[in-house]
């Protein structure tokens, strides 16, 4: 009987511990956030935006597309002085628990990041809800608009530019990354770009015409010094610092025919990698950057055969000549105009010289403005798709 | 005898693999390179070469007096009451080191997991648990960290193969950049980490097969060092310079995880490592202090100690800290030169010597 009784109190009392979590949250009383800015005002307050999901919107858009006009997201802003305080202000004025677990962007606006960035950052990386991978952006213009952009085939414009953030097309990078760069001597942080650009067109319907959509995109990449933000990359100037910081490589490159005046071919990108070599002699600090690219001839406008050793060989040297090109671009923007080490060649100079690295890591930039860079660019073409020669000949 | 339990040589090295590993892995990254930055992954492995040192030091101790633990032999070797006051400190080390991980266990719990809920909900459901588990005595925690281990192991193996595309393991170099003097510093902390193996003095008694002791201390430390070092590197190429910044980098590096858009937030496996190794790990200190106490009495069973040792346990891992900055500051700092010179290597080191003196104990049976 005495057994029988404590076995009955010991599953009551598991009962009760055993039910749930102390601070448990149902899924319906969760405001989720899906992407937040960070505006600097005028006034040198912080403006946070948040986008939140609607989760009952979500439910209809996956069905038929008809019903689906309610939007997904919700967008809000106030400004404090420090995020927290800024979410304490939006807490009042959400009814659900702001939740940061899903978070998939930071974007920055332009007068914040310039401002610089560490005050901003921290909390991001100091709170348990937020994490390392989140990716950051810095926007052209205010992080505000970005956010109150929609997106047209995912669920919201948060989600739509994580997306492009993680095909790597630009470089990407997130808070860890950010972080890394930011505390490493000899390196200075990047970002990608984000901007708001036409993006497609809605088709319309017999009643309605359509419409020109306009959403938030990646179009090249914001460079800092130190913590704070000194100018930008283009698209093409991206490709550039994607080839010298040796990134997982993706894309196309093209280049003129060999033979026929104005038409032209495109080799996508593989597989590559970049070495980076800095040497001293003392006085001076020079850097060989050598670069392996395999690619795959996809298209071509012209017609020489590339079934012929030498026109490959003419291809491939064309390749090289394209790629240093870009990667030049990327360098003399870095060394020429905004005077910062963005390719972590400092990285490579401390791990081979640590012994002279604490003499220059000082000034480090300075010295990189005025190093001479050499290329070697050794270019494949392994495949041409499905067609060799191409049939011309009648 | 107190404690009537056997245990065989395997699972006295699971035993002390787990009273190390669970800390070491969320922790040992960033107390290392705090102090040895890139190059902390040679502070660990200088820390387990002196970790097998102190293993070999507690098992020729340990051999000289068969069936005897520390808490007893400290008396045949000093005489009767400098002997109680040695044994005396240790009962207070096994107490103290418990209370101190308790403390760690919830404050992880509390700042990454639950931040609302009371730190004593983690910390008296786990002391119950250990409770009752000491209670059982060694054989019964034995078979279930027999079970517990190899989970844990695989898992932290799993999480660092997942982790790979994360990492830059060029982010170590350059070696030596700082010379050897931060390297050393670095391997104090680990040193006393790993060293906890000198508690195969409370153990060798309770061995089936006491002469596999060197085995079981040897195999146990190295398989400790092994998983704290392949910690270290996967932390650093993780995190670079960033290591230090962390509390918890071994979670913070599986917070990193993130493959084909849905294998991500893997955190939880952290938290089951963290539950089940932890609970354990008290349970092994907590056991060494309730056996030590009894011994000290000169009781015939332990089982009534199981209670006040816990709650001694628990309410100075209340009181010893008011925050956790206050905690880390404590055991980064504090923690390794107080635990290393004292209760590691000082008194079994000068056991030794005087025992060897004055020709005590059979040399080996």
């Amino acid at each position: 009987m005495r057994k029988l009784l404590a076995c009955l109190a010991l599953l009551i009392i598991m009962a009760g511990i055993l039910s749930g979590c102390w601070s448990r949250k149902e899924m319906s009383e969760l405001a989720i956030v899906l992407g937040a800015g960070i505006d600097r005002t005028p006034d040198g307050q912080v403006r946070l935006t948040l986008q939140l999901a609607r989760p009952g919107a979500l439910a209809g858009a996956g069905g038929e597309g008809a019903g689906a006009k309610e939007p997904t997201t919700w967008v809000i802003s106030e400004t404090g002085s420090t995020i927290l305080d800024v979410q304490r202000k939006l807490a009042m004025r959400i009814s659900r628990h702001i939740n940061w677990t899903h978070n998939v962007i930071v974007v920055f606006g332009e007068e914040a990041a310039r401002h610089g960035m560490r005050q901003y950052t921290n909390f991001f990386t100091r709170s348990p809800q937020t994490r390392e991978i989140t990716w950051i952006l810095v926007a052209k213009g205010q992080a505000k608009d970005i956010l109150e952009t929609t997106s047209r085939l995912e669920n919201s414009s948060a989600q739509d530019i994580g997306y492009l953030a993680r095909a790597k097309a630009g470089y990407s990078v997130n808070f860890k990354d950010f972080k890394v760069m930011l505390a490493t001597k000899g390196s200075n942080p990047i970002a990608s770009r984000v901007e708001i650009v036409e993006r497609g067109v809605s088709p319309g319907t017999e009643k309605e015409k359509s419409v020109k959509h306009e959403g938030a995109a990646l179009t090249g990449t914001a460079v800092f010094r130190e913590e704070k933000l000194v100018g930008w990359l283009d698209e093409s100037e991206t490709r550039g610092l994607l080839w010298l910081r040796g990134e997982i490589l993706r894309g196309v490159i093209t280049l003129p025919s060999l033979t026929d005046q104005g038409k032209e071919m495109s080799v996508e990108i593989m597989r590559g990698h970049t070495e980076v070599e800095p040497y001293y002699d003392g006085e001076s600090v020079w850097f060989v950057v050598k670069i392996v690219v395999e690619g795959d001839l996809l298209e071509q406008q012209s017609s020489e055969d590339i079934t012929e050793r030498d026109v490959r060989k003419a291809i491939e040297k064309e390749i090289s000549r394209k790629v240093e090109e870009k990667a030049r671009l990327a360098l003399e923007k870095a060394q020429g105009e905004y005077g910062v080490d963005i390719f972590d060649f400092g990285v490579a100079f401390h791990r081979k010289y640590p012994k002279i690295w604490p003499e220059l890591e000082d000034r480090w930039d300075e010295v990189f403005a005025g190093a001479y860079v050499d290329f070697t660019v050794e270019a494949h073409l392994r495949r041409s798709g499905l067609i060799g020669k191409r049939g011309t000949e009648r | 005898m107190p404690e009537v339990g056997k245990i065989d040589s395997k699972q006295a090295i699971l035993l002390m693999v787990i009273m190390v590993l669970p800390t070491g892995f969320l922790f040992v990254a960033a107390v290392t390179a705090h102090l040895a930055r890139q190059d902390g992954w040679i502070s660990i492995l200088l820390a387990t070469l002196v970790a097998l040192l102190i293993a070999w030091l507690a098992v020729s101790l340990g051999l000289r007096f068969p069936g005897k633990t520390l808490f007893q032999f400290a008396e045949v070797i000093l005489g009767r009451w400098p002997g109680k006051v040695v044994a005396f400190l240790y009962i207070w080390w096994y107490i103290h080191m418990n209370a101190e991980v308790l403390r760690q266990y919830g404050s992880l719990l509390v700042a990454a997991f639950m931040p609302e809920t009371p730190i004593s909900v983690f910390m008296l459901l786990i002391m119950a648990i250990a409770a009752y588990a000491v209670r059982n005595g060694l054989e019964v925690f034995s078979r279930v960290n027999q079970l517990i281990l190899p989970l844990i192991l695989v898992s932290v193996v799993i999480l660092n193969i997942l982790a790979a595309p994360e990492m830059n393991i060029k982010q170590i170099l350059p070696v030596f950049e700082h010379g050897a003097v931060p390297v050393v510093k670095g391997a104090v902390m680990p040193a006393a980490w790993i060293g906890e193996i000198i508690t195969m003095t409370v153990l060798i008694p309770y061995l089936n097969k006491a002469k596999e002791a060197y085995r079981i201390a040897v195999t146990a430390t190295l398989i400790t060092g092994f998983f704290m070092l392949i910690t270290q590197l996967v932390d650093i190429a993780i995190f670079g310079p960033i290591t230090a910044a962390w509390l918890f980098p071994g979670l913070d590096g599986v917070r990193m995880i993130h493959l084909a858009n849905f294998l991500e937030r893997l955190e939880p496996v952290v938290m089951v490592i963290w539950v089940a190794g932890v609970l354990v790990k008290i349970s092994v200190f907590y056991w060494a202090a309730a056996l030590g106490s009894a011994q000290w009495l000169e009781l015939k069973d332990y089982k009534p100690l199981v209670l006040p040792v816990g709650v001694i346990i628990y309410a100075l891992s209340i009181m010893a800290h008011d925050s956790l900055l206050d905690l880390f500051a404590f055991l980064g700092m504090f923690w390794g030169p107080y635990a290393l010179t004292l209760f590691i290597v000082g008194i079994p080191l000068l056991l030794l010597i005087v025992a060897v003196i004055r020709g005590q104990g059979g040399s080996r049976h």
